[in-house]
Parts: structure tokens; sequence; C-alpha cells
């Protein structure tokens, strides 16, 4: 297996020499293995890319979907934004909050599933879109909320 | 769970081309309707005049900004004149509120947009491509990387190396120069322009950048020439077809090709099956969640740039959200305030502070605690914020308020002599704008294991 | 920037600027001052973020940003004076950036030298609108043992992290988070650590990063800025010391454009506190039987120095720091000269007469092609601004190479070569490689050597003022003088000390003297001093006294020493500078030396100064083994360890390795290593450093417990517990 030093210095080759372009890359790949950018894994970036632990902190921290805190298993990221929002965004949200028994931000005792509000998902004509574990669904209504949360808990 | 429509809704077929429901996402598909065909004669001309077909057909951006595409190529200086390498940025980062065509276009006729980028790199001699891809677009990101492998290895690409480039969820990074920062390895900042990335963009490179939808419009230009695109749509400004992105309350949303300079109430009505359930329009959000919202009176209006001007309206992206009469004006505007001081990159300073003063004065409208004074206030700060800010991000969360308060001052009111929202838990949007997950590094939730 | 002239009218008022200016330039050339918080043009190009630059610009509807935009030819332009455009945006700029701040002026060091307050005064509204609540912080939060950290006040310019990126490049303070809800901070609340960190507090406009010795001790209207020259280094950045009550409070920068470009280094701007250090002489010390050193008075501690000199009349061997001033030096150097006969001195170090060809201002370095780094020790450990000047000339394309011998060298048009690190002997080696490669006389090269004392050359200077004779050996070392805290830190000093009849020790500090001196005589610190220092280009530069010193001026007790031997000493340095001025620099009077002193030849003091042989050149490291570089760290000496605040700035107990080295011992950052020849050896964390050539292994010199030379590297023996 290669390690991560190793795939990000492949990664670098994508972009020219002396730029930093392979961060945001490394960092989602640090993500993937870690599951969150946890204190390890922000200076294992920054050693294979030749920046501080704190620069690659600061680009980290401006971006929604790299996490700086221990996230669930799965994550459920509901839209919330103004499409879904006019058809029944909240009623989804609801119905998730209820299911899951933690609010938004939040993740089950268990660090199994964390629920996410997110803004536009660009799937505003099957709303409401919610991302599970990255894949959309789309038109997804209250009563949904029960078997997708069954699938995930199934593995 | 149902799919998003996506067709031609009327006139020619464009960027749908060959698109009947089944995604040409395969090199054979594609090719099966032409696909490549155009880059074959565009890499037979002179660069040049290339350029110039796309200067004459006056395609315009189709992201926001509405800029001649053709224009834009040819401020990219000839790599005789510099000693830098070109660079092609294709803005796939999309994220305003409403717009959901670039990832259809991703999905349905990826071939295109390789094929628009290749045709854009023979055109001003560029052989470094860059496809900034929203981070959430995952499937997107699958089936665009997959088309890009097939291109390559059938021996498309000539040399031109296009890498896919996934964000990171930053709405900011839509903005063309925040998207140069963030390929760079930074935070998505806009960079104060001038110099513009024809000059000095990524890498301080010649840059040019175009949206998904702008490049995936080059091929379709190309084949049926510059003179009939230019006759398409309304001329001599809004020419062509454009995907417009329907949502809402209305009966089938969807992603529809169709001619500049159909109305609104067309779209909506006659291709969109009008608002459902009885219920009536009370607003549209037009062009995206950055401009003034259309009230009823203006549906007639024609969806191209002039006709929507003249009214102080934007085609923005082509989005057509309708808003019923069920949902509250001040929480429509609240929301999307929110989610600009959310996307505000917190670079300048009116932005920065000026999205969340907003914010503050929208809540305490909407908790019937504001005063008349407030509307004012909130019009004063918009005011503020217009015209004064590094990007247009600002202007883009000042323009819906000012509107919103200046168009339905009487629901405002309302809020005031009601002492609270007078829709309450009946509005669709209740509740949304309880602070969304904010990206912030504070403390670990409880129950998550450390 | 072109050549090019463009013309702008500026609130009606016309004028010419290169083309390329941006508008608050141009309009400070026209006389008309734009406002700004985030511009600052040492800190690379402006970003245009605050806002508060905002003009209008004839034929543009919107406002345009003063600091980005660049002069057009026929532009109009007009500024908040002539604009209410213009005016509006400013104010409305302003009331954006209240919006959060907390307005407690009354408790904020900034107040009264605050760009925020005086902004506001002229720009700003008089009211606020915002009747919600602000943005709360905990603060105020120590981002260092150093720097206090308001973030309720911060109106987030990014001055500070564009210094920490692009300045000093440590990439430590950081932006972090998104819009409204952006912060300032480091990585996991680890302390921004660095050389040059506290400039942050002078760069940032409003009261957000402060110095915390400062916190609380003075307000502007009683405070005096003093003029002088920092003199802990040889670069000799120019700073002013904030003086309340006849006390130094803090140190600010005072912006030498040739030689520090108005950054200083944190030894420079924290260290004062060592004036005031719990064992500070301030009386002088004799050797009484069986009790060890008690305080004396000056009357009875002149009498003993008398008959100690008296007793040991060409037998009287000196030793100096490199930290005196050339007047110090002089004075000590005419009474034992003239007076006592004894021309045996061991000066801090030599410097070679051959740099002179060489000589170029520090901020020629910016504008070389190639800058070429030999000597093995970081330069920032040496000499620290001069890493900032190699910085800014790597940003502006410059190649940085450690090796003379790349062909690039020689096909540039602007080298300049940096020796720092021992074995260079006294800078002979760089000029010789300076000769070789033809750098005489050609526009921007030249040669640097980074001595290791602040005034190693101007007391070599002083000393061969003097007089001419010769030093002979004498067989027995009657009397020691040790002049200076580094020499009586000196454990050579210390050994030779041992072979003295008796020793006589000018010291700051009771803790350096005790044990071993005979007699202590307070010493004054380089903030206590009036005189002159030379720096590492050759600059005579001008130290003045900002307070008063905790003991009698050296000068002044030298005089009447040397009354009692008859020799005319005066006690004020504007005397002594002169008769040193006459033989060795040109004549300038004292007056002239400048409060931004210009870069003299002083082709005359090379004549006297008799050279001592200089040191061989150390041998190089043979192919696949280690040479050990054992460096004196910046943060080290004296000053620095008798300031608490600065203990967190000195270096790790650790050995850095090359990339090359580090992988064929199978070492990784952060393993336990031995390092050792002939029987000694040193256990040390390991940090590889990929920028370190191979065949070098770097440590601070006290964690080096004296080994140096090749050395065997290994990773240390796991240690099994049982």
């Amino acid at each position: 297996m290669t390690t991560f030093y190793e795939e990000v210095q492949e990664i670098r080759t994508r972009y020219p020499e002396g730029t930093r372009s392979a961060l945001l890359p490394a960092l989602q790949l640090a993500q993937e293995r870690h599951g969150w950018l946890s204190r390890q894994a922000l200076e294992e970036v920054a050693d294979a890319l030749e920046l501080t632990p704190a620069y690659c902190y600061s680009v980290a921290s401006f971006y929604d979907m790299l996490r700086l805190e221990p996230v669930g298993t799965h994550t459920i990221e509901v839209c919330t934004n103004v499409c879904c929002g006019l058809v029944n965004a909240q009623a989804v949200l609801d119905a998730f909050e209820r299911e899951l028994g933690v609010g938004p931000g939040e993740t089950t005792e268990d660090g199994e599933i964390t629920l996410r509000a997110v803004e536009c998902l660009g799937g505003c004509s099957t709303p409401t879109i919610v991302a599970v574990d990255h894949r959309y669904r789309q038109s997804v209504t209250p009563e949904n909320v029960p078997a997708i949360v069954q699938e995930l808990r199934n593995g | 769970m149902a799919e998003t429509t996506v067709r031609v809704a009327e006139g020619p077929a464009l960027v749908l081309a060959g698109y009947d429901g089944e995604p040409l996402t395969s090199l054979a598909a594609y090719r099966a309707v032409g696909g490549y065909d155009q880059l074959e004669k565009a890499r037979a001309q002179d660069p040049q005049a290339v350029i110039q077909e796309l200067i004459a057909s006056n395609l315009r951006g189709r992201g926001g900004a509405f800029f001649p595409t053709g224009r834009k190529a040819s401020f990219i200086p000839t790599p005789d004149k510099i000693a830098k390498p070109i660079y092609i940025t294709v803005n796939a980062d999309e994220s305003e509120p409403g717009t959901f065509k670039d990832r259809e276009i991703m999905l349905k006729v990826p071939h295109r947009l390789i094929e628009g980028c290749l045709v854009a790199a023979h055109a001003i001699q560029s052989s470094d491509v860059y496809i900034y891809i929203r981070g959430e677009y995952a499937e997107e990101y699958r089936v665009l990387q997959a088309a890009l492998d097939e291109a390559r290895d059938a021996g498309l690409l000539g040399g031109v190396a296009i890498v896919i480039h996934r964000g990171a969820g930053a709405y900011i990074c839509g903005e063309e120069t925040a998207l140069l920062e963030s390929l760079e390895g930074k935070r998505g900042q806009p960079r104060s322009k001038p110099p513009f990335p024809a000059i000095s963009g990524v890498y301080a490179a010649p840059t040019l950048i175009n949206n998904v939808e702008s490049i995936t419009t080059i091929p379709p230009v190309l084949a049926i020439g510059p003179a009939e695109f230019a006759q398409i749509g309304a001329p001599p400004d809004s020419t062509g077809t454009r995907l417009f992105c329907l949502s809402g309350n209305v009966a089938r949303p969807g992603v529809y090709e169709a001619p500049h300079g159909i109305t609104v109430r067309h779209l909506i009505d006659d291709i969109g099956g009008g608002v459902p359930g009885g219920h009536t329009l009370k607003a549209v959000m037009m062009g995206g969640s950055s401009f003034p919202v259309m009230t009823p009176d203006d549906l007639d209006t024609a969806l191209d740039a002039d006709s929507l001007g003249k009214k102080g309206y934007f085609i923005g992206s082509g989005v057509v959200t309708v808003i019923d009469e069920r949902s509250c004006i001040v929480q429509f505007a609240l929301r999307v305030a929110q989610f600009y001081m959310h996307e505000s990159c917190g670079k300048c300073t009116p932005c920065r502070v000026g999205t969340r003063w907003l914010v503050q004065l929208l809540r305490a409208v909407e908790d019937g605690t504001a005063q008349e004074s407030d509307f004012d206030l909130t019009l004063d700060v918009c005011d503020r914020i217009i015209g004064k800010c590094l990007c247009v991000l600002g202007d883009s969360a000042a323009m819906p308020v000012a509107s919103c308060v200046t168009k339905f001052r009487d629901e405002f009111r309302a809020h005031l002599e009601h002492g609270g929202c007078p829709f309450g838990a009946d509005s669709q949007l209740a509740g949304l704008f309880a602070p969304v997950d904010q990206h912030a590094h504070t403390t670990v939730p409880e129950g998550v294991p450390a | 920037m072109s050549n090019e002239l463009v013309h702008v009218k500026i609130d009606e008022r016309d004028v010419h600027v290169p083309k390329g200016t941006n508008l608050v330039e141009t309009a400070l050339a026209a006389g008309v001052e734009i406002p700004v918080f985030c511009y600052e043009p040492r800190l690379g190009e402006p970003i245009g973020a605050c806002r508060m630059c905002l003009v209008e610009v004839e034929g543009t509807p919107k406002l345009q940003a003063g600091c980005t935009l660049t002069a057009q030819d026929g532009m109009v332009v007009h500024t908040a004076r002539t604009s209410q455009q213009a005016a509006e945006g400013q104010n409305a700029t302003l009331e954006f950036i209240l919006v959060n701040h907390p307005l407690d002026c009354p408790v904020c060091d900034k107040g009264g030298e605050c760009p925020l307050q005086d902004l506001t005064f002229r720009y700003g509204p008089g009211n606020t609108r915002m009747s919600f609540e602000k943005l709360t912080f905990e603060k105020p939060i120590p981002i260092s043992p150093t720097i206090s950290l308001d973030r309720e006040r911060c109106i987030l310019c990014y001055r500070c992290t564009r210094f920490s990126e692009s300045v000093s490049e440590d990439l430590q303070l950081i932006a972090a988070d998104r819009g409204a809800m952006s912060i300032i901070t480091t990585f996991e609340d680890l302390p921004y650590k660095g050389a040059f960190t506290g400039n942050v507090t002078e760069l940032c406009p409003v009261g957000a990063l402060l110095p915390t010795q400062y916190l609380f001790e003075g307000r502007p209207w009683e405070i005096v800025d003093m003029p002088t020259v920092c003199g802990l280094c040889p670069v000799g950045c120019n700073i002013n010391a904030t003086v309340r009550e006849g006390k130094v409070k803090r140190i600010l920068s005072r912006n030498h454009p040739e030689i520090d470009e108005g950054w200083i280094c944190d030894k420079g701007r924290f260290a004062y506190t060592h004036l005031r250090a719990e064992d500070r002489l301030t009386q002088p010390l004799q050797r009484m039987r069986r009790h060890g050193l008690e305080p004396v008075s000056w009357e009875q501690a002149l009498g003993e120095a008398e008959r100690l000199l008296d007793e040991a009349r060409g037998r009287v061997v000196t030793v100096f720091s490199g930290s005196e001033t050339v007047e110090q030096a002089y004075a000590l150097g005419k009474l034992l000269r003239h007076g006592l006969n004894s021309h045996q001195a061991t000066l801090p170090e030599e410097i070679s007469g051959a740099l002179d060809a060489y000589r170029l201002p520090l901020s020629s370095i910016r504008n070389a092609d190639v800058v070429v780094v030999l000597g093995d020790v970081p330069v920032v450990e040496r000499a620290p601004v001069v890493d900032l000047w190699i910085k800014s000339a790597r940003r502006s394309g410059a190649r940085i190479l450690d090796d003379a011998n790349d062909p690039s060298v020689a096909e540039a048009e602007r080298v300049v070569l940096v020796w720092s690190g021992p074995g260079g002997r006294g800078g002979a080696t760089v000029a010789k490689l300076a000769e070789k490669l033809g750098l005489a006389g050609r526009e921007g090269c030249g040669a640097f050597y980074l001595p290791e004392t602040p005034n190693g050359r101007g007391v070599a200077d002083a000393w061969a003022a003097c007089c001419d004779e010769e030093a002979e050996a004498a067989d027995s070392i009657g009397l020691l003088v040790v002049s200076g805290d580094e020499a009586a830190a000196d454990e050579n000093v210390r050994a030779l000390a041992e072979q003295a009849e008796a020793t006589i020790v000018i010291s700051m500090f009771g803790g350096l003297a005790a044990g071993w001196a005979d007699l202590v005589l307070p010493a004054t610190g380089y903030l206590e001093r009036d005189g002159t220092f030379v720096n590492l280009e050759g600059r005579l530069q001008r130290l003045r006294r900002t307070v008063e010193p905790a003991c009698p001026d050296e000068l002044e007790w030298i005089s009447q020493l040397a009354a009692r031997f008859d020799v005319d000493v005066a006690p004020y340095a504007a005397a002594i500078f002169a008769e040193v001025s006459d033989r060795v620099y040109g004549g300038i009077a004292f007056g002239e030396v400048g409060e931004r002193a210009p870069l003299r030849g002083y082709p005359e003091a090379q004549e006297h100064v008799a050279r001592q042989a200089l040191p061989e050149p150390e041998q190089k490291a043979k192919r696949g083994e280690i040479r050990l570089v054992a460096y004196k760290p910046l943060f080290s000496g004296a000053a620095v360890e008798r300031v608490t605040e600065l203990q967190f700035q000195r270096p790790q107990p650790e050995l850095e390795l090359s990339a090359d080295d580090a992988r064929r011992r199978k070492i990784a950052t952060g393993d336990l290593v031995t390092a050792g020849s002939n029987g000694s050896a040193i256990t040390l964390s390991a940090r590889v450093n990929r920028r370190l050539r191979a065949g070098i292994a770097r440590v601070a010199i006290e964690h080096a417990e004296g080994l140096a030379g090749v050395v065997e590297v290994a990773k240390a023996e796991e240690v099994v517990s049982a």
C-alpha cells in the first residue's frame, strides 16, 4: 500500500512545481483516511507538502466539507436552502432529528451518524435533497426518512 | 425518489443536443450524435478564427455575469507575447441557490463539456485545463472523470492536460478569482481586480475562466455556425438557448433548454405546469438568490438580459424559483441573508460585517421586535454594502434583501403589527433560519467520541 | 514599476507618478491623504480588504479601492475631501468596522496611538446604529508569552497574517474559519514562535495584537520614544525605546530602509527587560577574603582597580565582548595601552578588511538575482533581519544557493554572497570568493560576513586607533580585564582567569562574575549608552542614552581611573569619538553620524587595525561523513536568559539533519538520535530539514555539550522500559 506521503507526492505532479495546489486534494485524502482532520492528520498534510500545520488548518477551516471535529461513521446532510425549503426541507430535517435523536451538527450517541443542515446542494428540482454519505437522494419526504436511517444502520 | 427532469423545452437542442433521456456518458454514445466533430473542425482552423466565431455568435457567460465568451478569450495574450503557460479553468463550482444545470450537463453530456474545453484550449493555445468542481458533486465528479479518462484513452486530448480539481464546500469559490485562489491551495478569498485573470490568473499566468454551460455551448455554436446561433433567442445580446433552472412551488420543476426571450410566465405556467395545489404565485427568485426578487406583475418579462435589466432584474444563472403565497417573505429574506453571511469569505469589511448585521435586522423583523425605522436602516445597510465590496458577494446579499424590504414592505410591517410572524409555522420556510451548521471550530458536540 | 510617468488629477491637484503606482501612493505624492487600514506596502501586493481607501474615479460608477487601483494617465480621482460619494463610502466602512468593535478605548493600550481612533475621528460616524449583540470572544488570549490577542478589537485587516505568510514566512499566525466568524489564531493554540513575531504588534492598526510586556504600562501622553540602535546583534536595527518615568517600557522599530525596513527581531524587541534583571549590578563588588564578593563604594573600587592595574603594568590582558561601544573600547584601550603599556587584547573576532571592496547596504540583497549563503549557521540566528532580506529576494525571484560553484552564479548579473557561520576567517574567505567571481565594482553585487558580535568591528577599530604599538605576549598574565557580559560568560575566558594573578570583570549581572572575579565593576546596557557601533555592513551608527543607567557610565569611571595614570580620557562619548574619528573615521563629528546613518566607507580604519592571524578554514567533511555545526542561537546570551517571556523561544534539544543523511540512517523527525565522536556523545530528538545540505548536522550550542567536528549519527537504541 502506498503511504499518505507518497500519494500526496503523486497528486503534486498534477500541478506546477512550487505551488500549493495539492493542498485541497491532500486534505480531502487525509480526511478520507482519518474520518476528520485531526491534529495528526493536519501535521501529515503539512509534512507532505512542506507547509505548516497552521497553514493547512487555516485553509481547511475555510471549507465546509473539511471537518475539524470528529464526525460519525456516516453523515446525513439535508439541504435547507430556499428551493428545498419551499417544498418540504423543514419537515424532512425534523424527521431526521426525530429518527436520530440529535439536532443538526450533532452525532448520534453511538458515534454512527452525524446530521447536518447544509446549504443548497444543487438539486433544486427534486426537493428535498439529502446527501447520505455524499450520495444524493432526491425528492426525499419525511416518510422516506426511517428507511434511509435504517439502511445506514444496517450498513 | 424522482429523477430531475432535464429536457429541451422548445427551440433547437444545443447544449442538450442528442440527449433524449439516456445520458451520453460513453464516448460511443456521444460520438453517435456527432460528438467531437467540432473539435476536429476547430483544430483544423487557425486559433484566432475560432475566437472570431465565438465573438460572432455573441455567446455570453452562463455563470451569472453574462460577459461575452469570445471577447474574454480574445483578451488572453497569445503564446508569442508571453513567457508563461496559458491556463483554462472551468467553473463547475455550481452553488448559487436554485442552480442545478451544470450538474446535469456533467451527468448527461460530460463529453460535450470536455469537447468544449478542448476547443477553447485550441482557441487560446493552452495546454492546461483545470475543471474546478464543487466538492459536494461526488457523482458528477465520478461521471466526468470517467468520460475524461475515456477521451484521453481515445487520444482526443491531443497534448492538453485536463485535471478535475474538487472543491471542498465554499460558495464563494464560484467567484472566479476566489476559485483561482482555492485552486492554488489557499483560502478561497477573492482577489482584487484588476489585474483580470486573462492577464494574471492562476499561478499569475493568463487564465481563461468559463462556466460549465458556457464552455459546453461552444461545440454547438460551431456546429450550427455563429451566424445562426446569433439569431436564436433574443439577439443581439441574449443569443442562443439557455438551460433554465425551474424550481420551487411549481408542478414540473426541472432543467429546461429553451431560447432566451421566452417569458417567465411561459416558463412557469406552460413548461412548468404552473403553481400546484391551487396556490398563487407570490414572488419569483429570479436569476438566483443573489438578485432582486420578482413580483407577479412582472411575470410577462422576457427571459433575456435586456428585458430583465430594464425592470431591475438579472438573468443570473437562469434560475426561476417560484414562491407561493404560503411562504413568508421576511423568512425568505432572512434565509437568503443567512446564506450569504455563512458564505461570506470574511475578507472585506462591508460584506463580512454587513451580512451579519442584515441577519440580525431581519431576525428582529421576523420576531416582531424591530421598529418601523429598522426598514430604512436595513435598506441603508444594503446601500452601504452594494458597490463597496471587494467582490459581488456583498451585493448578492444586499440586493435580494433590499428588494424584499422595498417590494413587500406591507408584509414586513405586518410583522411589527402582529408582534411576530403572521405566517408562523405555516410558512414553509419557518425554522430553516435556525443557525445552519456553521463551520466553526467551536466545541465538540456531546456524544461524539474524541 | 516602469519609468513612464502618468498624469493624475487628485482632489484638483495635478501629480505625475510612475505608471503602476497605486492611488494611495499617488495621492500621497500629491499631498493628499487616503486613509487605510489593510494597506501596508511592506507586506507585498495590496489586497483591498478593509475598504477604507474608497475613492471616486471619474468615469467609473462604483467607488474604487485606492490601494489596489493603479494610476492611469488622465485619471481624475476624488477622495473624501472632494467627493460626497467617497466620503460616504469611507463613513460606511468605518460604521461597519465599528459594528463589532468593543469601543473599549479607555482601557486599551492602543488608545491615543490608534489608527482606528484617528480615522474614526476624521472620517467616521459620530454614533452607532447597531443595536444588536456584538460578536464576543474570550479575551485577551496570549498567542505567545510575548503577544496578547484581543479578537473583539480585531478588524480583520490581515496585516498580521500577511506578515506571517509573506515577510517572516513562518506561516504560523493565520486566519481561521470564514466570514463573520473569521478569527486570527495559531495552530492548536501553540504559541506564535519565531524570530520576528513581535512585528505584528506594530502592524496591527488597532489594539488587537499587543506586546504583553507593555500591557497597562503607559499611556501615549506619558511616554517618549527615544531613537537609538539595537545593540544585540551585528545588524544594528534602528529602534525607538519607549520610555516612561525613566524606564524602558517597549522597543519599537524605527524604519531604516537600508538596514531593517522597519522589521526587528523578537530579541531586539522583547529582551529590554534585562535592564531590570534581578542580578543587575548597580554597585561595584570586591572579593573579600572568606566572604567572597561584597559591595563596596566606588571610591574603594577605583582604588582597588588602580592597585591591580599598577601591579600588573605591562602584563594586563584585556578580553572584549564586542558589545562595547567604540568609545568604551577606545577609552579602555587608551588607559591600558598609554597608561599601562599593555597592548595585549583578545578582540571578539577578526573582520577581514578585504570585505570593504564588496560593501553594500543590506537592502541591496532584495534586488539580487542570486544570493549564495555559505557557512552552515542559519542566517536568522546570527543576523536575523538579513534573513528577511534574503527571503524578500527569493520572493522577488532570486535564487538562493548554498554553493558558489553553481553555474547560475557566474551567469547572474547581481550576485550577493553571505557568509554565516564559523570557518569564514572573518570574511576573508567570502571576500576571496567575491574576488574570484569578479564582483568588485559591479552594481548590485557584494559580500557580507555575519559576525558573531554586535560591534566587534567597532571595538577592533577603536583598539587599533588607541596606538600603533604591537602587542608582545607577556610570559604571565598580571591582570585579566574582562569587558562585558559575553566575555564574562565565555568558559575559555574563565579558564584564562585561572592563569591570571587577578581578574577585573566589567559586567551588568552579578551572576556572571560570581566565583572568579576579584573586582566587579557594574556595566551599562546598550539602551543606556551614548556612543557608536559599526554594524556588519561597516555602517557607523549612533546609540543614544534612552534612560539613565542603573550605575555610573563606564566612560565616567574609566576617565577617572585614566587620570590616575596620567592618561587623558574624556568622560563624554562625543569627545572620545572625535579622537577615534580623527584616526579611523575620516574625522566626521559625533553629530554627523546621523539619525538614520548612511553607509560610508572608512578606509583609514583598516590601516590601523593590527591583524591577528585569521583562523584556518575548517576541514570539509568527507563523503558520507557528518560534520556537526554547533551554533549560537539568536535566543541565547546573558540578556535573553534574564527575560522570562523569551524562554519559550529558546531552541529545543534537537539535532537538525539533512533529508539525505536522515534517509540513509532511517531517521525520521522526532526519532531519538545520538551524535558522537571520540567516546563522547549527545542524545537528542531529530529534525529532518529538507533545506539543509547533506554532510551537516546542526545543533544549538547549548545542547551540543562541547561536541564538534565530524560525528557519527545514528538512531538511538530503543530503551525498553521494564
